[in-house]
């Protein structure tokens, strides 16, 4: 069992800006415009203008080597006082979620009373690498001591090398681009395309719906000319989705589309968390709490397991030491970084056979009530900026838990590359 | 284009920069008398986001949903070289230098509002070494003034008017004794700027245009230290301000300068001055308003 006598974090609220697809509304904008700019709209939010807190912890997935203190650098660009510390994170996709958790904890035991957690990523101002080879050159010619040495270096130079090295969305160890290892395990787990273009439409539906109702109201910032997020189609239908061509996998298996798959995009998160009194001393609310968290790692390389599974493995070791039940849960959480990897989630939990001898548990998990699944939308229609995604559901999650009244809870599950997961609990 | 009121021209295009310098310096011999009442103005002027993402990177402010308090200067600069080059100006642009501008924030720009620009000269003022003239801007959004500035640009050698008052150039700011930055300005500094601001004064793109008129070596942006120096304070500064600055001695590129700052009267005191000699470039004093 969780320690139930330990105090729990608060999430007081969140900012974010409105998500944008790479190459659009913030093509110009690097990762310390946009973080910069979704902590000075959370400060606006929460009155924070020339203050402290606690510790303020995010990251970016792809970053630059000058970006090496994003974090901090964004704090001293904003409003916060320069005496806040920060630090960096990174996880992958997981990045923005576990952000939370390491504020959420350090406000657990004390350590803090207050902390930002944050993610944000620029697929459109992203960095390029010189190739290993020119690299290792311009090292040698930058330690050169004469000038023999230093001409010596430059003849090594090819033109070939000056090709830069474009980040990929691919596993270094396997080659495969996420994508790809998403469609080895659809088919596995024989994930139909009609129900990934099912969920992609109802998750834009539900997202525009949200949004219409005013329910991003208090979560979004907008952001260079951007409102809303620019991925998100209202009028999304598996009619239409269904006329898009498969770009993963191959031959007839082959299901995920432009349109069941998270495009690249543009975007930052931030929470605002706090201990109960902290928030109480200002006048802030207390939307939920954040009651527990669990990271798991498959291996995908070798040992024949889905890139996107670990999530799947995490869940029911958090269940057990909280003593509770797949189906304890008000709202589910689990990020759409492709329709597939939430149709293989949830399918893998009510396999007994997977669930027995991969999870070694006595019966499967069961099935979750569809009807509490992503329901004001996921990144399928906001899109995912990488270390952004968390923040967002996190703040929303929350949200959703206190509107919904005390007591409710809420579970997030967020797969990210390298065959990492990470999950969490909320309760209002 | 014609205009109600007289003297103002409306341009329906911002004029073309290096034309203007090309004209200011055919004919600079034979100038005199009296300002002339000239008021030039463009109206419906929005903000090209390319444009304001490349300012932002060279002078080193966040691309942030509001403009930097400096960046409306890159919109009505045109105008005013427009306005200084024209045969009825009294003064020749080529050795006109920037000795003081004065910003007031009336209140934060956002990037999509649509703009209405305004430009005038006036104060023609007695100075020790010549005489002085102010190139002034009004930036209207909605009908509402959101943004104004000052320039005071110095004519060496040049006669004011009889009657003409005093000119005012200082600012004054506190001791400035402690640097909080050290810049690297690099040699390709005035072209970045220029290329960004459309201020193609030769002075500032190589040594040896500079040299052509009187400098020993290509000179920073006077505008573009006054950025820096409000990027480097940027999310410390009151969101409705006077920006008020004096250009000392001229930044040659390259140069290794330092940045004072200090707070006072609610805002900032700042100084830039060379990293080596000390010798001050521009000294600032940004105040609420």
């Amino acid at each position: 069992m969780a320690d139930s006598t330990r105090r729990r974090a608060a999430i007081v609220g969140g900012n974010r800006i409105p998500f944008a697809r790479s190459n659009s509304a913030y093509a110009q904008a690097s990762n310390q415009d946009m973080l910069t700019a979704t902590l000075d709209g959370l400060v606006a939010r929460f009155g924070l203008q020339g203050e402290s807190v606690g510790e303020v912890v995010a990251g970016a997935v792809l970053k630059h080597a000058r970006d090496f203190n994003l974090t901090r650098e964004a704090v001293l660009g904003s409003r916060l006082a320069p005496t806040t510390p920060a630090y960096d994170v990174q996880q992958a996709c997981g990045t923005g979620l576990e952000a939370a958790v390491l504020v959420a904890n350090k406000i657990a035991l004390g350590q803090i009373e207050s902390g930002i957690a944050g993610g944000v990523d620029t697929t459109s101002d992203a960095p390029l690498a010189v190739g290993d080879d020119l690299r290792r050159t311009l090292i040698s010619l930058n330690n050169a001591r004469t000038v023999g040495d230093r001409l010596k270096a430059l003849a090594r130079i090819r033109p070939g090398q000056l090709v830069p090295e474009i980040p990929r969305n691919a596993e270094p160890r396997t080659g495969l681009a996420m994508g790809d290892h998403a469609a080895i395990t659809a088919a596995e787990w024989e994930i139909g395309r009609e129900e990934q273009d099912e969920l992609a439409a109802r998750s834009h539906q539900r997202m525009a719906a949200a949004y219409d109702r005013g329910f991003f109201d208090d979560l979004v910032t907008p952001f260079l000319g951007l409102a809303r997020d620019n991925n998100l189609r209202p009028d999304s239908s598996v009619e239409k989705l269904a006329k898009l061509k498969p770009v993963f996998g191959t031959g007839e298996g082959a299901t995920m589309t432009a349109g069941n798959s998270t495009p690249l995009t543009d975007g930052a998160s931030a929470v605002l968390l706090a201990s109960d009194e902290w928030a109480r001393a200002k006048g802030l609310p207390v939307l939920a709490h954040l009651v527990d968290a669990q990271t798991a790692a498959v291996d995908y390389v070798h040992g024949g397991e889905g890139l996107l599974m670990a999530p799947v493995y995490a869940v029911p070791v958090m269940l057990a030491r909280n003593g509770l039940t797949l189906q304890d849960f008000d709202f589910y959480e689990i990020h759409e970084a492709f329709a597939s990897t939430v149709l293989a989630t949830m399918k893998a939990w009510e396999d007994e056979a997977f669930c027995k001898e991969k999870l070694g548990l006595d019966a499967p998990l069961g099935a979750i009530d569809r009807a509490k699944l992503n329901v004001n939308g996921s990144s399928l229609a906001a899109g995912h900026p990488f270390a952004a995604t968390g923040g967002r559901i996190v703040a929303s999650l929350a949200k959703m838990l206190h509107e919904a009244g005390p007591g409710k809870r809420g579970l997030i599950s967020v797969c990210a590359a390298g065959g990492q997961g990470v999950v969490a609990i909320l309760e209002s | 284009m014609a205009d109600p009121s007289p003297g103002r021209t409306v341009l329906e295009q911002p004029p073309s920069m290096p034309a203007l310098f090309a004209k200011a310096v055919l004919t600079a011999r034979g100038r005199g008398g009296e300002l002339p009442g000239t008021r030039l103005a463009r109206t419906g002027v929005t903000v090209d986001p390319a444009n304001l993402a490349g300012y932002a990177r060279v002078c080193r402010f966040p691309l942030a949903d509001a403009l930097p308090a400096t960046y409306p200067h890159v919109l009505a600069f045109p105008l005013q070289i427009a306005l200084m080059s024209d045969r009825a100006f009294p003064l020749a642009l080529p050795g006109l230098v920037h000795v003081r501008n004065r910003i007031d924030v009336l209140r934060p720009i956002a990037t999509t509002e649509t703009l209405d620009l305004e430009v005038w000269a006036e104060r023609f003022a007695r100075h020790r070494s010549g005489a002085t003239v102010d190139l002034c801007a009004s930036v209207r959004s909605a009908g509402a003034e959101v943004w104004r500035s000052r320039s005071t640009y110095l004519a060496r050698g040049a006669r004011a008017p009889e009657g003409a008052p005093e000119s005012d150039v200082t600012v004054a700011v506190g001791d400035l004794d402690r640097a909080v930055a050290t810049w690297r300005v690099p040699a390709d500094a005035g072209r970045r700027y220029a290329a960004v601001s459309g201020d193609v004064n030769p002075i500032h793109l190589s040594g040896l245009a500079a040299k052509a008129f009187g400098f020993k070596r290509a000179i920073a942006h006077g505008m573009w230290v006054k950025a820096r120096v409000l990027a480097a304070l940027e999310n410390r500064l009151p969101e409705f301000s006077t920006v008020d600055v004096a250009f000392r001695k001229p930044l040659f590129l390259p140069s290794t300068v330092t940045l004072s700052t200090a707070q006072a009267g609610g805002g900032w005191d700042a100084a830039v001055r060379n990293a080596r000699s000390g010798t001050e470039h521009l000294v600032a004093a940004i105040r609420p308003r």
